[in-house]
């Protein structure tokens, strides 16, 4: 915009700079701790980078503590959570691949008609989903507990996808509805004249032009259910229906697992969601804008 | 079909949901708060009315106050914190002739991508007294003689827990004031320029007055987020060392699922927790919300 002068410049790179070790620390942390030994770790405690270079955290965890090379040998103990970790990567990529349908579903169904339909009703309804995305999920986490305890359906898959789901609608209708408010309704009159249900206008007419904001809501609710931790760690206990979240977050008060092999798993949960965001950062942009502020 | 029959059909799921998921369980919550019910009530499925006992006995819990006290302190350091970065950072990668800008426009959402609980347990490698990274690179630096134990100290515990928050979140307050920023006309630089304004001044005069309706909505969701912190809690310091790092929601987690369970003065305290977060949306829905739809 205006040309900055050189020292200006010099400045504005150091700025950038320190931006830039700031937001790639963790990741440098969690790279560099995972891929040494407990031992090494240990020995010296002021070393930054590793002696030697090994991937025996990750063989450990990928072979479900079968293979357990160098650094585990000795290992009398392993966490059963950390061989569990492709149950909970099918657990996880269930609930989040449920949960961003179902919300993308009934998502737009809701958005489109409180965009287009001004009743005071809809209205209520928008205000509802506003309030309802504020709501904390402690606070509905002890009921749903007792009430799926009751159903019988703690330890289920079904019973998170219902609860995140529920969680995340309001969510989702607030990304999408600014982008429904942009579609142009003669279109859909058009369409209506040529003979279509507001059904299929809907689904044949207005669907299409929305897809890049399905696209981010999309990505935005995967990562959200990815990341959910209140809700699989209170419902479900047994660890054939834990999510990754609930395992790692098991490893918290287990003193016989190091960092090293935390930050091994920590990685390997890390990876879907950071290669999404990579691929996908103009729509997840777009996607946190218009739910914020409409229109 | 008639449009508002057609309407409310296309909402039935949404509608279905927000009772299921959400209005029952928060009356079910608000019925518990007034109930005894413990694991013992539980299993008999028989839940004695206590009035304000639960209520009574929170108000009584000095760590419930702490917690209050420490979410507190923990929102008003976060989103002063975050509000001021974003500020600074979104004015940074918007700079369209600085390279360096260029990649941090790259990076900025990376921290978006990190699963909450992961990076609470990077940050812990990151703090850990004896292991921790940060002190191996302030040895590295020679910056440090001794190591720093940067969670474990209960003065600065609760300091240390803000860093990893706001990791985690900014990349929400920067994308917003990017937004923003680049809502704003060039026009009005280039006439103010003429004027003979400095940057100090441009900024003052057109970005601040036109950031200002975001940067409100950036503090009433922050905020509201951040009252409800947890995982970081859980995955850094489990509210220690002592009480120094207990806060609301993990007052309600540990009184509602460590033994002896007490679900009831769970609810009561997961409701007051409600109450303050619910305030805070409502002051967003009339004040902002609504203004930027009409």
């Amino acid at each position: 915009m205006f040309k900055p002068t050189p020292t200006g410049k010099l400045l504005l790179h150091v700025a950038n700079l320190m931006v830039i070790v700031f937001i790639l620390l963790p990741v440098v942390a969690v790279f560099i701790g995972s891929i040494q030994s407990e031992k090494a770790l240990q020995a010296d405690t002021r070393r930054l980078l590793p002696l030697e270079v090994t991937l025996d955290n990750f063989t450990v965890i990928l072979t479900k503590g079968q293979q357990r090379g160098r650094i585990f040998e000795q290992a009398t103990y392993l966490p059963d959570n950390i061989k569990s970790f492709y149950a909970a990567v099918t657990n996880s990529t269930i609930v989040a691949v449920s949960v961003t349908f179902l919300t993308l579903l009934f998502g737009s169904l809701s958005a489109y008609t409180i965009a287009r339909q001004r009743y005071r009703w809809t209205l209520f309804l928008l205000q509802a989903n506003i309030v309802a995305r504020f709501v904390p999920v402690i606070v509905l986490m002890i009921p749903l507990y007792i009430v799926m305890r009751s159903l019988g359906q703690l330890n289920s898959l079904t019973g998170v996808i219902v609860a995140e789901t529920g969680f995340l609608l309001p969510y989702a209708i607030l990304i999408l509805a600014p982008y429904f408010d942009m579609i142009p309704a003669e279109l859909e009159e058009a369409a209506r004249i040529d003979g279509c249900t507001r059904l299929g206008a809907f689904l044949h007419v207005v669907l299409p032009l929305v897809t890049p904001a399905l696209a981010g809501c999309g990505v935005i609710m995967f990562i959200a259910s990815w990341h959910e931790l209140l809700v699989p760690l209170i419902l479900n206990a047994r660890p054939d229906f834990m999510t990754l979240p609930v395992i790692i977050a098991s490893l918290v008060g287990d003193v016989f697992v190091f960092f090293n092999l935390m930050m091994a798993i920590c990685l390997l949960a890390l990876l879907p969601t950071v290669i999404l965001v990579a691929l996908l950062q103009r729509y997840i942009v777009e996607g946190l804008t218009a739910g914020a502020v409409k229109g | 079909m008639r449009a508002s029959h057609f309407a409310f059909f296309m909402n039935l799921p949404t509608i279905v949901f927000l009772c299921v998921v959400l209005a029952y369980p928060i009356v079910f919550a608000g019925y518990l708060s007034v109930h005894r019910v413990g694991l013992a009530q539980l299993r008999r499925g028989e839940f004695p009315f206590n009035g304000w006992e639960n209520y009574g006995r929170v108000f009584e819990d000095p760590l419930f106050w702490i917690g209050i006290k420490n979410t507190l302190l923990f929102s008003a350091i976060t989103v002063t914190s975050e509000i001021v970065l974003a500020v600074a950072i979104a004015l940074l990668i918007n700079q369209a002739g600085v390279w360096t800008s260029r990649v941090t426009r790259l990076l900025i959402l990376l921290p978006y991508a990190i699963p909450p609980i992961c990076n609470g347990l990077i940050w812990s490698f990151l703090y850990s007294f004896q292991f921790g990274f940060l002190n191996r690179i302030l040895f590295s630096l020679g910056l440090i003689e001794t190591p720093i134990n940067w969670a474990g100290n209960p003065d600065t515990a609760l300091y240390a827990l803000t860093v990893p928050y706001i990791w985690r979140t900014l990349p929400f307050a920067i994308i917003l004031v990017h937004a923003a920023l680049q809502g704003i006309p060039r026009e009005l630089y280039e006439a103010a320029a003429i004027d003979g304004a400095n940057a100090w001044h441009r900024f003052r005069r057109i970005t601040w007055p036109l950031l200002r309706q975001i940067i409100a909505i950036i503090l009433i969701l922050r905020t509201a987020f951040a009252f409800a912190v947890f995982e970081e809690i859980l995955a850094i310091t489990q509210g220690g060392p002592g009480d120094a790092t207990w806060v609301a929601a993990w007052y309600s987690y540990k009184i509602t699922f460590a033994p002896p369970s007490n679900f009831g003065m769970g609810s009561a305290s997961a409701f007051i927790l409600a109450l303050m977060i619910g305030l805070i949306a409502l002051v967003y829905l009339r004040l902002i919300y609504r203004r930027v739809t009409v």
